[in-house]
């Protein structure tokens, strides 16, 4: 099956302890660097604003972060960052005008973090081919960076789907509205199928898999599962040792009350209780009024408004992020 | 994972067997703002027909676990599967190492805490130094806390010795030491309302809104 290459295998951690790296990275002797995806299926929750406040504090914090705006359709990644538009976009990458992607980074004037923008000039470059996709999905994967950053489309359009599954960690913003939380679960159920699909292919139960899926007996993940396992004791093993790193972390914007507070552990408990299926809550980020002043300053907001109640919050985000990768790190 | 139907009431409201019926009742209070109608956690996440099911089942249990008669029959017939094996739902963070997990293992509550019980007296105020007290007793680092309560180390530290000013907001702080407290064994909403009442009397921006 074609789209193999962009599901990387999890590997348990090894008797020394050290899990298996990337090649290319464990090559050049340093540690890998860490592909965060930025989604939610739904337009205007703050994706853009999760996703270049993340890129500016672990900047800030000596991290070496690229930020890729992966809305090909509709890039602004560079406005959140109130730079102008790129001369240099992905479309050189698509197009084959460019070898490498880092020939196309642009500098955002913040320290340590450069863009790679998504607006494109051509119409048709906004759904790119296979294999234009796997082939930006190799280089963002081995990129020279410690953080990739990718912003993502609304809607759960393959591509979209694909650059969140490829990700360490999948960050998935909604904000307490009926919408976005429709969007949300949407999202979520299309991803996870998706990335059971490809597994499924690799450990040779694609056709176990459509079989119980065409019975339309199944309720959910777990269920369909158990069914394959049941069938398989083997690859059904390895198919859940997979899709446990299935584990979307959660951000809930816009949280005006304690209630809209507790939507990320609900929205989790929901999940794990109903389809077995973990979730981690990143955290979530206040209403402010800071957050347009700064979007019509054309600021970012951690660099115009670092006191805003809203950027603090988004700087606990980027902590509890590296602090999971502190985690995966020794193993635990 | 058991379909609705098959799920036992305790299943249902993941208590167990052995539950209060002050437990059955704020389990029954988490389950309906969870799944029951109007929840926004949920929404759309379950097929209509089932959730309308989910939403029956959720009546069901409250009705017959808080009736002790209805209650005891209902154990006498319940098969020893009925017994809910979950873990807790957690209260403020969920996040865990995100590589792969030994999915097989079956998800266990956390482990038996050694050391011995810690019950002051009702009416207690919980100060930090106490919730430090309830912790040492139980024989717990600050380290073992947090990984039982993925709660950062510094916020602990900070809860026990009330620095308030280096606390996230009263939403957030009355998380953590509702986590704190029930990794500790204690009733969290007590220690939680306790110790909320000292942080925000005490000025700080542990302010609530």
């Amino acid at each position: 099956m074609a789209e193999l290459p962009q599901l990387r295998l999890v590997t348990p951690p090894t008797a020394d302890g050290s899990a298996t790296r990337r090649p290319s990275t464990a090559r050049r002797g340093m540690r890998p660097g860490r592909i965060v995806s930025v989604g939610g299926g739904k337009g205007g929750v703050g994706k853009s604003l999760v996703a270049a406040s993340l890129g500016i504090e672990l900047a800030r914090r000596g991290c070496r972060v690229v930020l890729v705006d992966c809305d090909l359709g509709g890039a602004n990644l560079h406005t959140s960052l109130g730079i102008d538009p790129p001369r240099r976009t992905l479309s050189e990458f698509v197009n084959h005008s460019v070898e490498r992607i880092e020939e196309i980074l642009v500098p955002t004037g913040i320290p340590n973090l450069s863009l790679v923008s998504g607006a494109l000039d051509h119409l048709d470059a906004a759904s790119p081919s296979h294999g234009q996709k796997m082939r930006l999905i190799r280089h963002l994967q081995s990129m020279e960076a410690d953080f990739a950053i990718l912003d993502l489309a609304a809607g759960t359009q393959k591509n979209t789907l694909d650059f969140f599954l490829l990700a360490d960690h999948k960050v998935l913003v909604l904000a307490p509205e009926h919408s976005a939380v429709e969007n949300a679960h949407r999202f979520v159920k299309a991803a996870f199928w998706r990335r059971l699909r490809a597994a499924s292919s690799i450990f040779g139960v694609a056709n176990l898999l459509d079989e119980f899926l065409d019975g339309g007996r199944f309720r959910g993940p777990a269920e369909v599962l158990d069914a394959i396992q049941g069938a398989d004791e083997e690859a059904g093993r390895q198919l859940r040792e997979q899709m446990a790193a299935f584990r979307p972390g959660l951000v809930v914007n816009q949280v005006r009350t304690p209630e809209d507070a507790e939507l990320g552990p609900g929205v989790a408990a929901a999940w794990r209780r109903h389809f077995g299926i973990d979730m981690d809550v990143l955290g979530a980020v206040e209403y402010d009024d800071d957050v347009w002043r700064a979007a019509r300053e054309r600021r970012p907001l951690l660099l115009a408004r670092s006191e805003s109640r809203a950027s603090r919050s988004l700087v606990r985000i980027a902590s509890v992020i590296q602090e999971l990768d502190a985690l995966a790190e020794t193993g635990r | 994972m058991k379909s609705l139907s098959e799920q036992s009431f305790y299943e249902i409201l993941e208590i167990r067997r052995s539950a209060t019926p002050e437990e059955v009742r704020r389990a029954y209070e988490r389950a309906r703002a969870l799944f029951g109608p109007g929840s926004l956690a949920s929404y759309t996440l379950l097929a209509p027909d089932e959730a309308e099911v989910l939403h029956l089942r959720i009546e069901e249990a409250r009705s017959v676990l808080l009736d002790p008669q209805a209650r005891a029959t209902y154990d006498e017939r319940l098969p020893a599967e009925g017994e809910w094996k979950g873990r807790p739902a957690a209260a403020f963070q969920t996040a865990k190492t995100p590589v792969a997990q030994d999915a097989q293992s079956p998800r266990t509550s956390w482990p038996a805490i050694p050391g011995v019980d810690f019950h002051p007296p009702e009416g207690t105020t919980w100060t930090g130094d106490l919730i430090r007290q309830a912790r040492e007793a139980r024989g717990l680092s600050i380290l073992q806390v947090s990984e039982r309560t993925k709660v950062q180390r510094s916020y602990i530290g900070n809860v026990e010795a009330e620095r308030f000013d280096q606390l996230p907001r009263a939403v957030y702080l009355r998380g953590i030491v509702l986590s704190i407290a029930s990794a500790l064994r204690l009733d969290g909403e007590k220690v939680a309302r306790s110790y909320m009442e000292r942080a925000t009397g005490a000025g700080a921006p542990a302010k609530g809104r």
